[in-house]
């Protein structure tokens, strides 16, 4: 299952937040946006997801793939616990909820904390997990569908640099288990060396820069050279974003 | 220089627009939801779990503040009357006096009031954090309707349980003008209880009844709404709170009025 995205645009109030945006991610590969804050990645993400409508292009995959997204901030559901959230789509989407019984539900959210290793958390709620915690049972609700394509909205932010590597490991993790075409969103630099197939650069609504982990990292492309750097001099005018 | 932006007129008219803009928006915003929780409850999509959930809490929640609210305004007017009218050789009116008042107008605009204060302001908040903590964005990712999920359940309580919130504070109600009377003008229980049945008629019950129906569908439609496009942070979680009180208040007033010309005028 592939994901495509061909000539994407999105227009606020009169301003080009994403202009003729193209890609492609093959099954079991991870795409990469990176990107000063503000250049239109997390809009990217929420019109892949259905969140937003485009003005204008494409998002091409095979008819009937789960889409799912892990949110920057969990975006789980407080009222509910940890268990009633995972299985969330389960119980609450008719199609699904007349495929499985309750056994098979709960075994299957059994599974899936299993896979973030967060056994025997059913019972908490969301408010008594740490950052790192939250987002692993972000992902396991994201996850529970089997889905084809997840998305990541900035996985790593806000968190230690411990928990992050173990955040980037679920990544690659999940990605090898289920073998699904990834987008993640990231500032984090080790997040693309450890998770990332390929890269695309977003600024000002355009791609500037596409290319392998590699090529971001060590090529002559002067925008993923002021990125990798995390210097002010360069084609990105900070300023004028 | 001149400069017509700076001008006390123009700002003023800026800002009279800003207000017309936001006023149309926000109506705009409910007649959406309106028409959206039309439409699944028309086509029989309602999460019954839910929709309980919510009667539980609509009924609980707003019963003791109604009770004390309708309680204590039955009991001025019933010490304010009862007195009168026995000095006026008119005590026995009392009772049917009381029931007018509380039964067609003050039991169902004193209970929506206390249900937009406790429920109402909930309702919004609720679903206000919900929505910039991008919680409702994660139930479209997990393609579930957070329509059909959050508002049609709240709707659904309002309409069923603000009445039988009316039933229970109005029959409070009665009884405390009854003892008040007894109390101010020495009116027996059982002349109270007599002429309370001359100013209670079926008619007036079920105007009553649908009545608070109304109301408690629209305070939580508008709360509802106001909590679902809320955008921002917790700043804007306050102003969509508010705006849904002051909205809910206003939808009273405007619905109360339309029920007294279409049924008493």
């Amino acid at each position: 299952m592939s994901l495509e995205v061909k000539n994407l645009v999105k227009t606020f109030d009169g301003r080009k937040v994403l202009n003729n945006i193209s890609f492609k991610v093959e099954n079991g590969q991870t795409l990469g946006v990176v990107g000063f804050s503000g250049s239109g990645k997390s809009t990217l993400l929420k019109i892949i997801s259905g969140i937003l409508y485009e003005d204008s292009g494409e998002i091409i995959y095979p008819q009937g793939s789960e889409v799912a997204m892990a949110f920057q901030y969990s975006a789980l559901f407080d009222f509910l616990n940890v268990f009633d959230n995972i299985a969330f789509p389960l119980v609450e989407r008719k199609d699904l909820r007349k495929k499985y019984s309750n056994k098979q539900i709960k075994k299957m959210v059994e599974e899936k904390l299993k896979m973030v290793g967060l056994e025997g958390i059913e019972e908490k709620f969301p408010s008594e997990l740490s950052g790192g915690m939250q987002k692993r049972v972000g992902f396991a609700r994201a996850i529970v569908t089997n889905p084809e394509i997840i998305l990541y909205d900035e996985p790593t932010a806000g968190l230690d640099p411990v928990t992050s590597t173990m955040i980037e490991d679920y990544i690659v993790h999940l990605k090898n288990k289920l073998n699904a075409s990834c987008v993640v969103v990231t500032h984090q630099l080790s997040t693309i060396k450890r998770a990332v197939d390929y890269v695309i650069m977003l600024y000002q609504g355009n791609i500037v820069f596409q290319g392998s982990v590699q090529e971001l990292l060590e090529g002559n492309n002067e925008y993923a050279r002021q990125f990798v750097s995390a210097s002010i001099q360069g084609p990105m005018n900070i300023a004028t974003k | 220089m001149f400069e017509l932006k700076k001008t006390l007129t123009y700002q003023s008219i800026f800002l009279l627009w800003k207000e017309i803009k936001e006023f149309l928006c926000t109506l705009g915003n409910i007649g959406r939801d309106f028409v959206r929780v039309f439409n699944c409850i028309f086509k029989l999509k309602v999460n019954l779990k839910e929709t309980l959930e919510q009667s539980k809490r609509f009924a609980y929640d707003s019963l003791p503040i109604s009770l004390a609210i309708v309680g204590m305004t039955s009991s001025i007017i019933a010490m304010q009357l009862a007195p009168e009218l026995a000095k006026q050789g008119g005590a026995d009116y009392t009772g049917m006096l009381s029931s007018l008042v509380m039964v067609r107008e003050l039991a169902p605009v004193m209970s929506a009031f206390a249900i937009i204060s406790m429920v109402g302001s909930s309702f919004a908040s609720e679903i206000a954090s919900m929505s910039v903590t991008e919680q409702i964005n994660a139930m479209k990712v997990l393609k579930v309707d957070p329509v059909q999920y959050l508002i049609v359940p709240r709707v659904l309580a309002g309409f069923f349980f603000m009445p039988v919130v009316f039933i229970v504070s109005a029959t409070f109600g009665l009884i405390c003008a009854g003892f008040v009377s007894n109390w101010t003008a020495e009116l027996s229980l059982l002349n109270y209880i007599t002429s309370l049945w001359h100013g209670l008629y079926v008619r007036d019950i079920f105007i009553a009844i649908l009545k608070c129906a109304t109301f408690g569908a629209t305070i939580a439609l508008i709360s509802s709404s106001c909590g679902y496009s809320t955008r921002g942070g917790a700043k804007e979680v306050g102003i969509s709170t508010t705006k849904a009180v002051v909205w809910s208040f206003l939808a009273i007033a405007v619905w109360d009025f339309v029920f007294a010309a279409l049924f008493y005028l």
